[in-house]
């Protein structure tokens, strides 16, 4: 060949490594389908959890994509773009983070025969997108299903609204309810979203005791933004029904000293006083150094330091706080001083608890003890150190402000309770998506199949390539549906056109038929009450689409080779496939400079 | 591990460093899972029960530990595998919540896991077990509800606690020594005597630091101490504390009566400031004073102690042998060295308050107790200082003694020393005795703290687990759906714990339990167990041997727990090093 006889140009350093083309599409999509497969048994009710044990031997053992994903340490530089989401579907939604990755997976999955077959990956991009939109912002479709409903997922008891004239009146009852419900109503709406989420979790055994847990807490703290105002506290032992929830905070109780034992530890009604000082004999200056010339002297400046100690306690007890919490030490002389005054005093609580305690109670934390007015303290009904489990738990009940809670979770190792927090962290997301964005979708994969029914139909209405490729998005959101069945050992593809065929319903009274999991059916997952805020939908899916169309979009990968301490394992490793693909004779062969 | 591959067959590289991982997944990673959690509860099996036996545990640096605690077997096994620790963590969760019945939970989740590989054969879908299992867990948990018994008890009548502390504490211990009591009766009823001792002894404690009100005990209260020596029968309860310290000066008295005790934070010393300072001394006349000064400091501080009328001090710190000197002088005893909580039981125990300065040292704040004596043990030089007879008596003290039937430990070691009665190897036996029995000790305490918090009780020898088996498998029935058999399952796992205790007790395990279980259902009568120590009936009612409801509860509640949480597993990805 020519090009043999010509000098290689260099452009780049010794052994970067680049891959290009359609192949290196190809194989981007590969390791995606991977990631994806990995995360795919933990989607719903049955499914399954992983257990991670990574170097440090630290193990984690979870059902929640974004944590899995995390644990996971992937490398490959595509796939992360699938962690990315995972993450932004967390820290966005809360929940739904298997669903992201794994609608993303088969988004690709879609892609790929296209890809091999010429498409231009862009034509994919534009398409995806449309489709996305189509979901995101439904703009009014031909038919009668002409709404402007800013979510598709509204567009269920719409649609029911349209055709079943009875069931309107409770349809509209359910969608719009959260607003302007009694406490009452909205709690158990609210629960109901709660609970799905925590079906698929370890506590899915106790999803109502917690669904109702999680609601209080979170119509406890309010409006709140502050999402730590809700404190999580684990403690090993006791089985799950024993977590509780408590209306103000509860920390474990504080590393003490000598004289603790003799302090009061009930009080009604205290006064709290709240101190971010130090109350403890010690030096007041750092590197001051007293001289004296006169032996006599010697006590005056002992006295002196005890002096400054005493005056500060003495404003302590002055101020009528019954209760003393400081972020730093309470030392064995104030221990015991308060002790003597019947004061209860605890140091070093950490400073998040502190806050808690402040907002909770209604105190302001104090950098001085100096002029302590009423106002700075702070007081709730019942103080009491209690046991919990091997524990003893400091817990500050009937607060009056209220915006505050802490639930104190129970259970019977380690992992239980780390899995257990990270489950109620995305119900209690869930919980306040749903109290701000009060509109709910069924689940169960109804509205994956809704939305799958209502694409391939627009899809019909267009002339043109883009005709098949929305049909693909519309097949590959039949995956939710799809994977519910196969982690619960049912026939997805006999459930799948179950769900097809009362989708299709003219009527549309099909469209909020899901996957029942307990029978290998389908059943009414609204009339179930397996409801989904509508935000998580949309995030995933609008999510997914994106991170799709970023991995379609990319055609070179570089590498810059690892620096040289690490080169010489790693190299031989990397031999092997970095996303090269050489099976495609002729052009897209990736070209490689070493 | 790889996820999956180019054309040519060669893997992708996704994860980092993923050919050093190890990947199992599916059947194969819960079979794998089910087998670690069997075989920590197989290990287990043969502890469990009054016939338990004991296992031997030697650390890495050679400290000899034998217990039959379910939890300290555990603790001290240092095990590896992820779903083995998470039966360690089950039965530390046990240990905590309820202090007792840390050897069953494990043998119960070790048989669920059992009948679950059984389900898993057939096909069943590992979460519709678990969540069987859950349904049966509920049935199994309001049965004992329904079987338990309520009782009452007070400070004047406290057998009934005492009953379920002796039903604790015949798993332990005692069973170690009755080994050696078939040679000689004498033992063997002075060895019962003993459980009981141990028993009034761990009800009295608990009791005298319960809040009966609030419901609350604080387990700190109570100190165990143990010191080898005597015989286990010389195990006391202390009104007070004792302080394993002497008096500063060797001719100091050896017992106060009526004490008044001065506790202090401050060491008989010159006050120092705590900002550093520096005394210029540029005369021979300052250095007079100076010297004089400090002398004047000792003399004040002693004196101080004495107007107050104190008869006893107990120092935080140390003081040099000028005030100890002093201190002999005057008269005053006093306690060194004592660390901060013993300083704070002993200030709880006699109603002093610690004070932190001489200047503050008031009558009111002095400690009161009816006796203080030091104490020497044997021919040792050891010596204790007991606080006694405290007029408040919030903090207690048992003190345990033995050694007299534990040679065997020594001799289980070293056959060849039975001979030369070396004290070390001597002691070494006595210390672990010692340590069993604190650990005895401990359970038995938990379990009067629950009984306080909750009156009430089912009765043991297995009776309450066959009792629930018989309501579940009828419950069954009822269940459509796949998880009727899991029910089942769960049912043939709560028969697994009355088998072992047969078993390990030398009875026939099929055929004792198959004939209690139709005892229990013809004559309705959930009180039949196991008659694990051959007294001749089967109604545990009669033998007396209870446990407490919520500690029945607990051990059936975290073991479905922790099944269901290794059940769900179905993917383990771990360094292929491990």
């Amino acid at each position: 060949m020519a090009s043999m006889l010509q000098p290689q140009i260099i452009l780049l350093k010794e052994g970067t490594d680049t891959s290009q083309g359609k192949a290196q599409l190809v194989s981007n999509i590969n390791a995606c389908t991977a990631v994806a497969d990995v995360v795919r048994t933990t989607l719903g009710p049955r499914g399954m959890d992983k257990l991670i044990h990574d170097d440090k031997g630290n193990v984690t053992i979870s059902n929640d994509g974004a944590t899995i994903m995390k644990l996971l340490d992937i490398v490959h530089p595509a796939a992360k773009i699938l962690v990315d989401i995972a993450k932004s579907q967390d820290s966005e939604v809360g929940d739904g983070t298997t669903t992201v990755v794994l609608l993303a997976g088969e988004f690709l999955k879609e892609a790929k025969p296209f890809v091999e077959d010429g498409v231009h990956p862009q034509n994919l991009i534009r398409s995806y997108r449309t489709a996305c939109n189509l979901v995101s912002l439904f703009p009014p479709p031909p038919s009668s299903h002409g709404l402007d409903v800013a979510v598709v997922f509204m567009s269920l008891f719409m649609l029911n609204v349209l055709h079943n004239g009875q069931a309107i009146e409770k349809i509209k009852e359910l969608a719009v309810s959260i607003e302007g419900k009694s406490l009452e109503e909205k709690k158990s709406l609210l629960a109901k979203c709660a609970a799905t989420t925590l079906s698929s979790k370890l506590i899915g055994g106790e999803k109502e005791f917690f669904a109702s847990m999680v609601v209080d807490a979170v119509i406890a703290i309010g409006s709140e933004d502050r999402l730590n105002m809700i404190g999580i506290k684990k403690v090993p032992g006791g089985n799950m029904r024993d977590s509780f929830l408590v209306t103000g905070v509860a920390f474990k109780k504080t590393f003490s000293y000598a004289g603790f034992e003799q302090q009061p530890k009930k009080f009604t009604n205290p006064r709290i006083l709240l101190l971010n000082i130090e109350l403890e004999l010690k030096s007041e200056k750092e590197n001051a150094e007293i001289r004296l010339s006169d032996p006599s002297q010697y006590q005056s400046i002992v006295d002196a330091e005890w002096n400054i100690i005493y005056d500060k306690l003495d404003k302590c007890v002055k101020s009528g706080a019954k209760v003393v919490l400081s972020r730093l030490a309470i030392g064995d002389l104030a221990t015991q001083y308060f002790a003597d005054r019947d004061i209860f005093c605890a140091g070093r609580v950490a400073e998040e608890d502190l806050n808690r305690v402040a907002a909770a109670t209604g105190g302001t934390v104090q950098t001085s003890v100096n002029n302590i007015i009423d106002e700075v303290l702070g007081t709730c009904e019942v103080f009491e150190e209690k046991q919990v489990g091997n524990e003893r738990f400091n817990i500050f009940s009937g607060c009056p402000s209220g915006r505050t809670a802490t639930i104190v979770l129970r259970g019977g190792a380690d992992q239980f309770i780390e899995e257990a927090e990270r489950s109620l962290h995305d119900a209690i997301m869930i919980v306040r998506r749903a109290l701000k964005n009060s509109t709910v979708v069924a689940g169960g994969g109804a509205i994956d199949m809704e939305i799958s029914r209502y694409l391939r139909q627009h899809a019909r209405t267009i002339a043109g390539k883009s005709q098949l490729f929305i049909n693909s998005y519309a097949k590959a959101l039949e995956v939710i549906p799809r994977q519910l069945c196969d982690n619960a050992g049912f026939d997805a593809t006999d459930v799948l056109n179950k769900l097809r065929h009362k989708h299709a319903l003219p009527s549309g009274e099909g469209a909020p038929y899901g996957v029942d999991i307990n029978t290998g059916g389908i059943a009414d997952s609204f009339a179930n009450f397996v409801w989904e805020p509508s935000v998580v939908k949309i995030n995933a899916i609008n999510a997914a689409t994106e991170a799709a169309c970023l991995i379609l979009s990319v055609d070179e990968t570089v590498k810059n080779p690892k620096s040289e301490s690490a080169q010489g394992e790693a190299a031989a490793s990397a031999m092997g496939g970095r996303g090269r693909g050489g099976g495609f004779p002729g052009r897209g062969r990736g070209m490689r400079r070493r | 591990m790889a996820l999956a591959f180019d054309e040519y067959g060669r893997p992708f590289i996704i994860l980092k460093e993923q050919d050093q991982k190890t990947r199992l997944r599916g059947i194969d990673a819960q079979k794998a899972n089910i087998s670690a959690g069997k075989a920590v509860a197989r290990i287990l099996r043969t502890s469990l029960g009054p016939k338990g036996m004991d296992k031997i545990l030697q650390s890495p640096d050679g400290d000899v530990t034998i217990t039959n605690d379910g939890a300290t077997i555990l603790e001290q096994m240092d095990v590896d595998n992820q779903i083995a620790k998470l039966m360690v963590e089950l039965s530390r969760s046990q240990d905590y919540e309820i202090g007792d019945g840390t050897t069953g939970v494990v043998v119960m989740a070790g048989a669920l896991l059992e009948q679950a590989e059984r389900l898993l054969e057939r096909g069943i879908h590992p979460i519709r077990i678990a969540e069987g299992y859950e349904m049966a867990s509920r049935i199994a948990v309001e049965h004992l509800e329904h079987i338990s018994q309520k009782f009452d008890f007070g400070a004047s009548n406290i057998e009934p606690l005492v009953q379920t502390c002796m039903t604790t504490l015949s798993s332990k211990i005692l069973q170690l020594n009755k080994d050696f009591s078939e040679d000689d009766t004498l033992i063997s009823t002075s060895v019962n005597r003993c459980k009981r001792h141990l028993a009034e002894i761990s009800v009295k404690a608990v009791l005298s630091v319960a809040d009966l009100e609030r419901k609350d005990v604080n387990l700190d209260m109570i100190k165990v101490e143990g010191k080898v020596g005597g015989k286990l029968e010389d195990t006391e309860l202390i009104y007070g504390i004792t302080v394993d310290k002497d008096m500063s000066h060797p001719q100091m008295p050896k017992q106060i009566e009526d004490a008044k005790i001065a506790i202090l934070t401050c060491p008989f010393e010159p006050p120092k400031p705590k900002t550093k300072h520096k005394v210029d001394i540029d005369t021979v006349e300052k250095f007079q004073t100076l010297r004089l000064q400090e002398q004047k400091y000792f003399d004040d501080m002693v004196q101080k102690c004495k107007d107050v009328g104190a008869t006893l001090v107990i120092c935080q710190w140390g003081f040099d042998d000028e005030a100890n000197h002093l201190l002999m002088h005057r008269n005053l005893p006093a306690v060194r060295w004592v660390g901060g909580v013993e300083l704070e039981l002993i200030a709880i125990a006699t109603g002093g308050r610690i004070v932190p300065r001489f200047q503050e040292l008031t009558p009111e704040k002095l400690g009161r107790a009816g006796l203080v004596r030091e104490k020497s043990f044997g021919t040792t030089k050891d010596k204790m200082l007991y606080i006694e007879h405290c007029a408040n008596s919030r903090a207690v003290t048992i003190f345990i003694r033995g050694g007299r039937f534990s040679l065997s430990p020594s001799i289980w070691f070293k056959p060849t020393c039975l001979l030369s009665f070396v004290v070390d190897d001597h002691s070494l036996g006595n210390k672990m005795m010692i340590e069993e029995t604190k650990r005895s000790i401990h359970d038995a305490l938990c379990v009067a703290r629950n009984l306080i918090r909750n009156k009430s009780i089912v009765y043991g020898g297995g009776s309450a687990e066959i009792s629930c088996s018989i309501a579940v498998e009828a419950a069954a029935d009822k269940y459509p759906g796949v998880e009727q058999y899991a029910i089942r399952a769960f049912a043939d796992a709560l028969d697994s714990v009355p088998m072992a205790l047969a078993e390990n007790s030398g009875l026939q395990p099929i055929e004792t339990l198959s004939a209690v279980k139709s005892q229990q259902i013809k004559e309705n009568n959930p009180h039949y167990g196991i008659d694990c120590n051959d007294v001749g009936t089967n109604n545990m009612r009669e033998q007396d041997v209870f446990e407490t409801l919520i500690g029945k509860q607990q051990q059936i509640l975290l073991a479905t727990q922790v099944v269901k949480m290794i059940l769900k597993i179905d993917d383990v990805i771990s360094p292929s090093d491990y």
